[in-house]
């Protein structure tokens, strides 16, 4: 299925939050491939992952379980992730 | 907009006068001088550790050495230099950027710590401080000490201890001063700090946590870790400077839960995930150059129950970075407890004044008693 456009633009978000908190150079967030493995193949490890996460709560303003950190394992899977948590809070309000 | 996050809700162990609201990361950093500590330690978070045991005998034989405790003392001492070197690479290659080389006594072979020092440059060295070990090799240095003379020598055997290591390690940047109290020296930090800090030497704290079936006199008890979080914050307060420590380290290492209890251990021994993290990529080797993941943690065989040591608290509280988020002195406190670690482990980092006086609960726990 092709992906909306809000997901796009929160694939193109994470990618630039991780490339801002983490300053990583000589990577866009558009050539930023949202299905690479953060932890084998950027090398992200616990504390860079928390440190992307404490940001997206605070834009989001979605809780993200410390013990939920191990399935953020890429950028589709934290966008993924985000969208689930936002959908559940939207039921939550409703 | 709305937010989902969980307020603390019980305000216990904030300062008086703290309120229960949620506080964004962002929030908590708008404080220039918080936003400076949190940029200063946040480069060092590239770090990734593992431990490696490079000799198997001592010139001492101290009380509850967690060293000769379990099989690791039973492994064969690899002294060949090219199988470090060749250790060592593959840790590099393994995304290991930091070496702890301890037990039993490093200072013994002297040109394993070269070989080390060359491929991997960043690092420290765990002595009883017996022999100077080089200044090429520029490793943070470690220093053992476990009380006056007096108990010295009847713990570990050895006379005028202090006066030697101090011999050794007098205006060494590399050297810190690990004072370990036990049930049975608290009242000896004071006088022993007062002559390491004549000396213009550093020190910082470790906890005595026994080793695995260890129930000797050295174990502490409810009353002894009161006792010595009231020694630290006085040791703290007579020597800004010298002692390389905060109030949150002291509360950390001594509240009656242990470290695992307080923080959840996140080594390999009492965390089975090795999706990221020390789960991962934590490795303690033995003399014989192999590894257990069933057994790996900084200072094996000793009872995770008990566990207060300075070294599972340098990765256990610092990477607990998300439980710290929750309001601006707790989060002053865990950014003094990783600068203090990163002071006490990095070759050239130098701690910043504490940012947070009070004496703060870690995250989740009941008020503890204000000194």
């Amino acid at each position: 299925m092709p992906e909306s456009k809000e997901t796009r633009e929160r694939i193109l978000r994470i990618a630039e939050i991780i490339i801002e908190e983490l300053k990583l150079e000589e990577i866009t967030p558009e050539s930023f491939d949202p299905d690479m493995d953060l932890v084998n193949e950027l090398g992200v490890d616990s504390m860079d992952l928390a440190t992307v996460a404490l940001v997206l709560q605070d834009e989001h303003g979605v809780f993200i379980d410390e013990d939920d950190y191990p399935k953020l394992k890429t950028v589709r899977l934290i966008a993924e992730y985000l969208q689930s948590r936002l959908q559940g809070r939207k039921g939550k309000d409703a | 907009m709305p937010d989902d996050r969980e307020g603390r809700g019980d305000g216990a162990g904030t300062p008086e006068g703290a309120d229960c609201r949620r506080w964004k990361f962002s929030e908590l950093l708008a404080e220039p001088a918080v936003k400076a500590r949190w940029e200063k330690v946040r480069r060092y978070f590239f770090l990734r550790e593992s431990t490696y045991d490079i000799c198997n005998r001592c010139n001492l034989h101290c009380d509850g050495c967690y060293y000769y405790k379990g099989e690791k003392q039973l492994a064969r001492e690899n002294g060949d230099a090219g199988a470090w070197r060749t250790l060592m690479r593959a840790e590099k290659e393994r995304g290991i950027t930091y070496v702890v080389l301890a037990g039993a006594e490093p200072s013994l072979v002297p040109v394993l710590l070269e070989v080390c020092f060359v491929e991997m440059p960043l690092g420290c060295i765990a002595t009883n401080g017996v022999r100077r070990i080089d200044p090429a090799v520029g490793y943070k240095i470690h220093i053992s000490v476990w009380g006056n003379d007096v108990t010295s020598l009847r713990v570990r055997k050895a006379g005028d201890l202090l006066r030697r290591q101090i011999e050794n390690y007098r205006d060494d940047p590399r050297a810190v001063f690990v004072y370990t109290f036990t049930r049975e020296n608290i009242d000896e930090a004071a006088g022993v700090v007062e002559v390491l800090t004549a000396a213009d030497c550093r020190v910082t704290f470790n906890m005595f946590s026994s080793p695995v079936g260890y129930t000797g006199p050295l174990r502490h008890d409810g009353a002894s870790l009161i006792h010595t979080r009231e020694m630290m914050g006085e040791m703290m307060a007579r020597n800004p400077g010298r002692v390389i420590f905060s109030p949150y380290n002291a509360v950390a290492h001594t509240h009656a839960k242990g470290l695992h209890d307080l923080y959840r251990c996140p080594y390999p021994r009492m965390n089975p995930s090795t999706d990221i993290g020390l789960g991962r990529s934590f490795r303690q080797f033995r003399t014989d150059l192999t590894w257990d993941r069933d057994a790996a943690c900084c200072v094996p065989d000793t009872d995770c129950g008990d566990c207060r040591h300075y070294a599972a608290g340098s990765a256990v509280v610092t990477a607990r970075l998300y439980r710290h988020v929750t309001d601006p002195w707790t989060f002053r406190s865990w950014l003094d407890y990783v600068d203090t670690y990163l002071a006490v482990w990095v070759m050239g980092y130098e701690k910043g004044e504490n940012l947070c006086a009070e004496l703060v609960s870690p995250p989740g726990c009941e008020e503890i008693r204000t000194i």
